[in-house]
């Protein structure tokens, strides 16, 4: 666990008067690269806290912390402080600020005061990321809800933040957006962003999160790793939360099987390792740079012995090059994961996967060793 | 009567011209009375766009729309007494209140149907306590907190005691243990007999509640059936935008790689864990209960105990009673059960026989913990 | 939809009077028949020059307002009085320096290049303003905090103003809450992107807001019209619990609130002098 990154001492905030604290006394630290989430009920206090990290808000007593320096609330320390932590709000509608998709990615950085060169660079690059640079004209008001939703993500990112706050990232989203989100959030953290996520969402925060901080009516109930809180059913209860279900259905079965808890498993493909294992398929991975074309897959494929294979993709490169190179995709969304249940069926399968992502891919398949799964992997 | 609703090659379009584009393209659909049904699409595919079909809102600009088997007469009268029997909540509360005071918003509707004030006060006391916000009935409706809104709306359609009740993304925004109290109200509406249809982008809400499946994509229906087909085919799910539930597909690992057969098809967590239970483990027993009227509970001790039911629910509220399971309680106790505790299960009375057969109806994926 | 998500733009006062008006306990009161009392003593507190008549309608008003917060008068709303009661003391201190020249001086001085000149009149005319004010004040709060807008609605309602203008006011009180809320979150967006530095910024910052709720009320307007015909709307909004109507009742409280004050008045004209007391003249 890295230094923190951001650190709150006893914030109390009560918004004003002599009314009840929002926030009552919260002392946490976010660790720098590690995926954090902010979970808590409706109301329990998620979004003051994280006006508290870019300085929206003051603290009533206590004080926040960024980067080991009290936060100053004069100008220019605001403005330092907001081109370091951008944040990300649920509902796209409420932060687009341009006529056109480049606009609004531009407003950040113009605030900013940067060079126009530099404004342009950065938008590029936002855009890529979020696979909207096909988009640039594009009047904001008639795009989609997913799409909007990515503008406004680039819109933080064009900032070039070291913490990236994402409130209910997925609320709203069509189930396969939200695989796509949650992609890109894997992504900006490898490429050294600290990503925090506030939500209600169990599912997503036990699969995704490395360290979770619980809220309850504006205390800090909870700090660190995910079991350590579901564990505890009454404490749960009483947040108004509910065991995520890849948690209950290990302890379940462990209980009946009388297995060990430990290792937990997050995902489903941890959670099937655990409960059954036969022949497992091999598992290769094709990094992609800049252009994607069917050759690749047969050639994959050859390296296999001209078995059927699955085929998957996984990356924002990849998921724009697909549309135009004409690559017989099986899985689109979540590729990871579906090539790896077939490849514990015994399928050999191939993933597509942009370059800077193999790593990401690499890592997640030894994750699984841990789970009892061990699959040949080759990267071509 | 085979539907209570009915879409016949209903194509609708914003706009006259003639290249406007299609929000429903030849939607042909039938709802059946009393079954549970989801209507399955990502965002953008003509779930709303149908559902303000059903209630009259909207015309087809093709094609027609019947309930109970009589064409849709789009007349004034007519109009009102149709809305009056199919009742839709749409997913934002804040577009659907519009008065000031709980007790107003929820009167909304019966004094729109021109009801007695005598009937019409039993209404908004009969669905406040039903959604369990009796005690915010005179509280301004731009104070309460974003579930509280939801359950007023919620309880705004309850009060027109509609034949249909439709719901869009009705757990969208709330946190999870809110979203079990919404499911579980609506699974007491279909036992009273009312028909709930749900529009949803959630697979594993819909997966785990739904008996029959209507999928739409850009504003084509794909499917109509039972779940689970429609699941097996993963391009079809890929290409609606949506994703395979949870249960589904962990099932269909294990069962591939332990190569047997994947039916029966668990939908929920106690039925895939009932599937994968090893024989030689201990289950503990589920004894299911009315609630006594007095809400006087004996305290058992050891025993896990979880509620069900609105009525059961504001009982042990009132008494302050103790439960280990307050939401999805059946689920929670048969999962208890599975681990080996015994477990008892408070319900509303006329539940009883219901949740008994769910909980043997267990069985079907291996076995299930004794009813007692 | 992270709960109550208000912060310092103003919002949370506009809620604030609102969940107090709701709380009052005179809420029951029938708001046309508050209305007519609140004017009747008001057109009574000027008709008369009585200082005494000003002190009763302060008592009034301060009494009413006490019972109708349960004696809790919010901090902001405290405030407010006082801000109000500064500029009034100021504004009285104007009158009462700037006598009759006619008149024999009680206190002169010149300043600069004011000449201040103060009369027995003068004085006695600078309290009998402020009292009135405060009074009026008072009073005006007393059926503020006690009565919502929809409330007020339904008074005009009685007073033969059309439905269609209560309606619309209560829809707009409705709805001016959603679109302070939205406009509240979204200066917190802009904030978050640094559109705030600067004055330029600002300025198109602020229009691009003015833009997102105008769009955002298009589509709340929209939306709403259908949520009213899913709720089976047939023209009209009924009002299922009205608040008591204005009767006799109330006419006769506010006919005879208004003599006794105005007898009151008539007889003490004069009794009190300020200038008296205070400079022994």
């Amino acid at each position: 666990m890295g230094d923190p990154i951001i650190e709150t001492q006893d914030l109390t905030f009560r918004y004003s008067g002599n009314d009840s604290p929002s926030l009552d006394g919260v002392s946490l630290r976010i660790g720098r690269g590690v995926r954090t989430v902010i979970l808590g009920a409706n109301g329990a206090g998620k979004s003051t806290l994280f006006y508290h990290f870019n300085g929206l808000f003051r603290p009533s007593s206590g004080r926040v912390l960024f980067d080991g320096q009290p936060v100053g609330y004069r100008r220019r320390g605001l403005r330092e402080l907001r081109s370091r932590v951008a944040v990300v709000l649920q509902n796209p509608d409420d932060q687009i600020f341009g006529q056109t998709v480049e606009d609004d990615v531009a407003y950040g950085p113009r605030n900013l005061g940067l060079d126009e060169r530099e404004v342009e660079a950065r938008v590029e690059r936002a855009l890529a990321l979020v696979g909207m640079s096909g988009m640039r004209d594009r009047n904001t008001m008639k795009l989609s809800y997913g799409q909007r939703k990515r503008l406004s993500i680039a819109g933080a990112i064009a900032m070039e933040p070291e913490v990236l706050v994402m409130d209910e990232p997925t609320a709203g989203l069509d189930p396969q957006m939200s695989l796509e989100l949650m992609e890109l959030a894997e992504q900006l953290h490898h490429s050294g962003t600290t990503v925090v996520i506030s939500t209600h969402d169990v599912d997503l925060a036990y699969a995704w999160a490395d360290e979770i901080h619980v809220l309850r009516k504006g205390r800090l109930i909870y700090s660190g790793e995910s079991e350590g809180f579901y564990s505890d059913p009454v404490q749960v209860y009483l947040t108004g939360l509910i065991q995520p279900s890849m948690f209950l259905i290990n302890k379940s079965l462990c209980d009946m099987r009388g297995l060990p808890e430990v290792p937990f498993p997050r995902t489903e493909t941890q959670l099937v390792s655990k409960m059954a294992s036969g022949p497992k398929g091999r598992f290769v991975i094709l990094p992609v740079r800049d252009a994607m074309s069917p050759s690749m897959v047969d050639s994959a494929v050859s390296w296999l012995g001209g078995t059927e294979i699955r085929l998957g993709l996984y990356g924002t490169t990849c998921r724009r090059l697909l549309p135009d190179s004409g690559v017989p995709v099986d899985y689109v969304f979540d590729g990871f994961e579906s090539c790896m249940s077939q490849c514990l069926m015994g399928r050999d399968v191939v993933l597509l996967c942009d370059e800077g992502c193999v790593d990401i891919v690499a890592s997640k398949i030894r994750r699984l060793e841990d789970f009892g799964t061990v699959v040949e992997t080759k990267v071509l | 009567m085979e539907y209570i609703l009915e879409a016949r090659d209903v194509s609708h379009r914003y706009g006259r011209g003639e290249d406007s584009p299609y929000s429903l393209h030849h939607v042909s659909v039938g709802i059946r009375e009393g079954v549970r049904t989801v209507i399955l699409g990502a965002n953008g595919a003509g779930k709303s766009t149908l559902f303000y079909h059903f209630n009259g809102v909207y015309r087809p600009s093709e094609g027609e729309m019947f309930y109970r088997d009589i064409p849709m007469s789009y007349e004034r009268e007519h109009l009102y007494q149709l809305r009056e029997d199919v009742a839709v909540v749409v997913q934002n509360p804040d577009e659907q209140i519009f008065s000031s005071t709980v007790e107003e918003d929820v009167a909304f509707g019966p004094m729109n149907m021109n009801l007695h004030p005598d009937i019409v006060e039993g209404r908004i006391r009969d669905s406040l306590f039903k959604v369990g916000m009796e005690e915010y009935r005179y509280r301004p409706t731009t104070q309460l907190s974003y579930g509280q809104k939801k359950r007023v709306a919620i309880a705004g359609a309850l009060a027109m005691e509609p034949k249909v009740l439709i719901l869009d993304e009705p757990t969208a925004g709330l946190d999870p243990q809110m979203s079990q109290e919404v499911m579980e109200l609506v699974d007491q509406m279909c036992l009273a007999g009312t028909t709930v249809v749900i529009s949803t982008h959630d697979v594993d809400l819909a997966y785990s509640w739904a008996e029959e499946i209507h999928v739409l994509r850009m504003g084509r229906l794909v499917y109509s059936g039972p779940p689970e087909p429609f699941f097996g085919d993963r391009d079809a799910v890929s290409l609606a935008g949506l994703t395979v539930p949870h249960t589904f597909s962990v099932n269909r690992s294990v069962e591939g790689i332990r190569g047997r057969s994947e039916s029966p098809y668990p939908r929920t967590e106690s039925q895939l864990l009932a599937k994968m239970s090893p024989p030689e483990a201990r289950f503990g027993r589920i004894s299911v209960r009315a609630v006594p009227e007095d809400g006087a509970v004996p305290d058992d001790g050891g025993e896990l105990v979880g509620i069900y039911g609105f009525r059961t629910r504001r009982l042990f509220d009132e008494t302050g009673s103790r439960a280990d399971v307050y939401f999805d309680a059946i689920e929670g106790c048969c999962l208890g059960a599975m681990q080996g505790r015994d477990a008892v299960l408070y319900c509303d009375p006329e539940l009883v026989d219901v949740v008994r057969e769910r909980i043997r109806g267990l069985s079907a994926f291996g076995r299930a913990p004794e009813v007692v | 939809m992270g709960g109550g998500r208000t912060s310092d733009s103003g919002t949370s006062e506009h809620i604030r009077m609102d969940a107090l008006a709701y709380s009052s306990r005179m809420l029951i009161w029938a708001p046309l028949g508050k209305l007519i009392l609140v004017i009747a003593v008001l057109v009574v507190n000027v008709m008369t020059d009585s200082v005494i008549t000003a002190f009763a309608v302060l008592a009034l008003g301060l009494a009413l307002m006490a019972y109708s917060t349960n004696m809790r008068i919010p901090f902001m709303l405290g405030v407010a009085i006082a801000e109000a009661l500064l500029i009034l003391i100021v504004a009285c201190g104007i009158i009462s320096i700037n006598g009759d020249h006619s008149q024999p001086c009680i206190w002169s001085a010149d300043f600069l290049w004011l000449d201040f000149y103060m009369t027995a009149d003068s004085f006695n005319q600078a309290w009998l303003v402020l009292l009135r004010s405060v009074a009026g004040i008072t009073m005006m709060m007393a059926f503020a905090t006690s009565t919502p807008i929809p409330h007020l609605a339904q008074a005009l309602r009685q007073i033969r103003i059309p439905d269609e203008i209560c309606e619309i006011v209560v829809l707009i009180y409705r709805y001016a809450f959603l679109l302070l809320e939205r406009m509240d979150t979204m200066w917190s967006a802009a904030g978050s992107r640094l559109g705030f530095s600067g004055i330029r910024r600002s300025i198109s910052t602020v229009a691009s807001i003015a833009v997102g709720i105008f769009t955002s009320s298009m589509n709340l307007a929209d939306k709403a019209q259908v949520s009213l015909e899913c709720r089976g709307y047939r023209g009209y909004f009924p009002i299922y619990n009205r608040p008591q109507r204005a009767g006799i009742g109330w006419i006769s409280v506010a006919v005879i609130a208004f003599a006794l004050l105005y007898i009151l008045g008539i007889h003490t004209e004069g009794v009190v002098d300020f200038a008296g007391l205070a400079f022994g003249a």
